[in-house]
């Protein structure tokens, strides 16, 4: 069994290195591959001053780590999805499932080859934290972060296989949340108990300095039943923080009964293991053979679920732009899963948090306007990135697409306008919220006409800000398929983080080149406002306008490029080439 | 009516499709076979103006696709092998959908017409994940005839099928002919095409090597005689 998973992970690693070296006869792949090599000297192997000392982490650093692996596995189970890490191909199951194994020795199998990419990935991790130099201190900390890479993928693999089973035995997956949600909640009071009696000394000893304050709070973090809930963390990170290899050794057995512990854990979940993976393998099967086939691959399937009910219902006469529009706002509002009740949840919390302050509730309003005017941030420059039901996810339909009898810019607009839509109306919200709560406070030099004043600018400006965003992200997957992820797949290696990296400067330099005009534009009616005597922040307003006249003019250009450009080209082609 | 005229497709230095011509009048339903890599599938998605011809021009209802694609795709549907629905759109949704981008003006009364003529009605409002391979063929038929086409392209339409759901398919291209469509069928199943298509094109590395009814393919070459299909279709293209 061994000998055969070296064996595979041998040569496949050889043959995809040799796919990866042929790719490169191709200019844009040897381009990335050479800002990929650049971007890893810069990271890893340029000269730099050696730090004075070699950093041995104490007592602070175990905490932080021991928050951080918390802070993961919360995340994991409360918005992971319910594919596994280990997901089989096709191949594989084809021969391991067929093959005389039993089933523990196909999950080892499995297991044995995911080693590799873990430890590779070590290995880097701690290479671009030490400037490239690999001592005795620096194996340590690779072997120990192979073993939390390890156990996190083992832990994220029963996750996955937990929501599985929960899902085929009819509970929902909002249902199957809230259990988790309860447990959290349970680990949340235990945590919350054990620290409010210890918080004096916890405040007292942050005052006197960070240091003391993590010390103290590493404390804590091992005394009672915090202790105890934390144990398993705390054994995990250990060794990675070990001083020397002796050190490591007398911390190892722990870290290994909890990495054993995941390996029984996930032995024993493997009952809808094989089924789990044969699927997902089939689904594999199919996209695999779509793409063969010249076509784009169908959409991940997901399991059944009722649809949600629509945001707005769709005339059956009207616009098509609007009707992809729709589309895709419906995308992000039926994919949004749990995710949506939780941060409304969280937003209750906030509000009752605020509430319950009393008199020190100015304080929190404050926290929590400045907090909504952040998110509303977040929308703007990063919601695009995140939602990605436009040209992005379409992609994977391109032939249904170019079958349609639409001209390319109408396909492009309306694909476009979906996120935007829907970022902007979240956008708006949180400025109307954080404007709302900035009314009970009383801030001196920005009266409540002047936050008017800004709230019209910027609502005025969102949303051409989030059409250029977005339609930079829509070029990039238009004019560059093979280097955009479309879909689940992502390809690896070291030219393709070259490419992200250059899309990612493209993106940078296009938003560049779009504002540029408009900021001028803006510059040119704030300074006319002021001539013709309007006052202070009510200048933005104008000006707010100018920027999104400019910008939405320039969006209108790049939607008719665009839509040429989707009418010529064929990513099939592209992507085969 | 579709009209191909000296189609050629290169991808690079590869020849997908070289020097295609041939027509299908309405009521007419053309086989498109040939073997693996044979072409069909580039000739298909190049009728339907997801691949762009090299050269050679290509005509839907009197439209020439690349001077009109819009008013040439208006009369078009294309039925890929595997069905290519939106993951969340609900059946009715995806309907709605296509009457606006077809721009059918009668759509909310042809809808549940159309739900209840391939038995969609009862799963009107449930997403493609709820749904059966054969309900999903259905839904993307139901797409495909809301805007009543005048052409019709199906690649592999069997493919995934039931009994029944085979048969009803075979009917639907059949009513479709009859009712005047121009129909383009590709397949491997040598016994579809020649239970449903009027014409045969044969397609070999691109090109044309036979077009006609059997009985004038097989006319055509006497050492053919009395043979089936499979072994006409064998000797043409020298599999």
């Amino acid at each position: 069994m061994i000998g055969a998973a070296l064996y595979l992970s041998r040569r496949s690693l050889a043959n995809a290195t040799r796919r990866r070296l042929a790719r490169l006869r191709q200019p844009k792949y040897l381009i990335g591959f050479a800002v990929g090599l650049l971007y890893y000297y810069w990271l890893i192997a340029r000269p730099r001053a050696r730090s004075g000392g070699a950093g041995l982490p104490g007592s602070g650093s175990e905490s932080l780590a021991i928050l951080l692996l918390a802070t993961i596995l919360a995340i994991n189970w409360l918005f992971g999805s319910s594919r596994s890490p280990f997901a089989f191909t096709p191949a594989e199951t084809h021969y391991l499932f067929t093959a005389p194994l039993t089933r523990r020795q196909v999950l080892d199998f499995k297991l044995l080859r995911s080693q590799l990419p873990l430890f590779l990935s070590s290995v880097i991790s701690v290479l671009l934290f030490s400037g490239g130099h690999l001592s005795a201190s620096r194996i340590v900390r690779v072997l120990g972060l192979w073993l939390v890479f390890s156990a996190l993928q083992m832990h994220y693999g029963v996750a996955a296989l937990v929501r599985q089973s929960l899902e085929e035995h009819g509970v929902t997956a909002v249902r199957r949340r809230l259990g988790v949600i309860a447990v959290l909640v349970v680990l949340a009071v235990v945590v919350a108990s054990s620290l409010r009696r210890q918080l004096p000394g916890l405040q007292a000893a942050f005052v006197e300095g960070p240091g003391a304050g993590l010390d103290a709070l590493g404390a804590v973090l091992h005394q009672g039943a915090l202790g105890v809930v934390v144990w398993p963390l705390a054994a995990l990170v250990r060794p990675l923080l070990a001083p020397d290899l002796a050190v490591f050794a007398t911390r190892l057995p722990a870290a290994v009964l909890i990495v054993g512990l995941h390996y029984v854990w996930l032995v024993r979940s493997s009952l809808a293991f094989e089924e789990v993976a044969v699927e997902s393998a089939e689904r594999m099967a199919r996209r695999i053979a779509a793409w063969r086939s010249g076509r784009r691959p169908p959409p991940p399937e997901r399991r059944a679920q009722s649809a949600r009910r629509p945001l707005g219902r769709l005339a059956a006469v009207g616009s098509p732009v609007r009707a992809i529009a729709w589309k895709n706002v419906q995308a992000e509002w039926r994919g949004s899963g749990v995710r949506l009740p939780v941060i409304i949840a969280l937003g209750v919390v906030a509000v009752v948090w605020v509430a319950s302050l009393g008199s020190a509730a100015g304080t929190g309003i404050q926290v929590l306007a400045t907090l909504l005017l952040v998110f509303a941030g977040m929308a703007v420059v990063l919601g695009p990135y995140v939602l990605r039901n436009d040209l992005r996810a379409d992609l994977l339909l391109w032939d249904l697409l170019k079958s349609y009898p639409l001209r390319g810019a109408e396909v492009v607009a309306g694909e476009a306008l979906g996120p935007v839509t829907v970022l902007t109306v979240v956008a708006w919200a949180c400025l109307l919220a954080a404007f709302g709560a900035s009314l009970a406070l009383h801030l001196p030099g920005f009266p409540v006409l002047d936050r008017v004043a800004a709230l019209l600018a910027a609502g005025i400006a969102v949303p051409a800000f989030v059409v250029v965003v977005t339609l930079i992200q829509n070029a990039a997957a238009l004019l560059f398929p093979a280097w955009v992820t479309l879909g689940p797949a992502r390809a690896a290696g070291v030219e393709m983080i070259g490419q992200r990296m250059l899309t990612m400067a493209g993106s940078l330099l296009l938003m560049l080149i779009a504002f540029i005009p408009a900021v001028i534009v803006a510059a040119v009616v704030v300074a006319i406002a002021g001539v013709a005597g309007v006052d202070g922040v009510w200048r933005a307003v104008p000006g707010a306008i100018g920027l999104t006249v400019t910008l939405g003019f320039e969006a209108m250009l790049t939607v008719a490029w665009l839509g040429r450009l989707f009418e010529r080209s064929d990513p099939a082609a592209e992507l085969s080439g | 009516m579709i009209a191909v005229r000296g189609l050629t497709k290169l991808y690079g230095s590869l020849v997908a499709v070289e020097d295609l011509s041939f027509e299908v009048a309405p009521g007419e339903v053309l086989g498109l076979v040939g073997p693996n890599g044979a072409g069909k599938t580039t000739t298909l998605r190049s009728l339907v103006g997801i691949v762009q011809p090299t050269r050679g021009s290509i005509s839907i209802g009197g439209r020439d696709l690349d001077r009109d694609p819009v008013g040439a795709k208006r009369q078009l549907a294309f039925m890929p092998d595997e069905p290519r629905l939106f993951d969340y759109l609900t059946v009715e949704e995806h309907l709605r959908f296509t009457g606006r981008l077809y721009d059918v003006r009668d759509a909310e009364a042809r809808i549940p017409a159309l739900l209840r003529e391939l038995e969609l009605a009862e799963k009107a409002g449930a997403l493609p994940d709820e749904l059966s391979r054969g309900m999903k063929q259905k839904l993307a038929i139901a797409c495909g005839l809301l805007h009543e086409p005048k052409s019709l392209l199906f690649d592999e339409p069997l493919t995934g099928l039931d009994p029944a759901g085979m048969r009803r398919m075979k009917q639907t291209i059949v009513e479709r002919a009859r009712q005047g469509a121009a129909v383009i069928l590709s397949s491997h199943l040598l016994h579809l095409v020649e239970e449903v298509c009027t014409r045969v094109l044969v397609i070999h590395r691109g090109r044309l090597v036979a077009i006609g009814t059997i009985a004038e393919i097989v006319g055509s070459r006497p050492d053919l005689q009395g043979r089936s299909l499979e072994e006409v279709f064998l000797a043409l293209t020298g599999t």
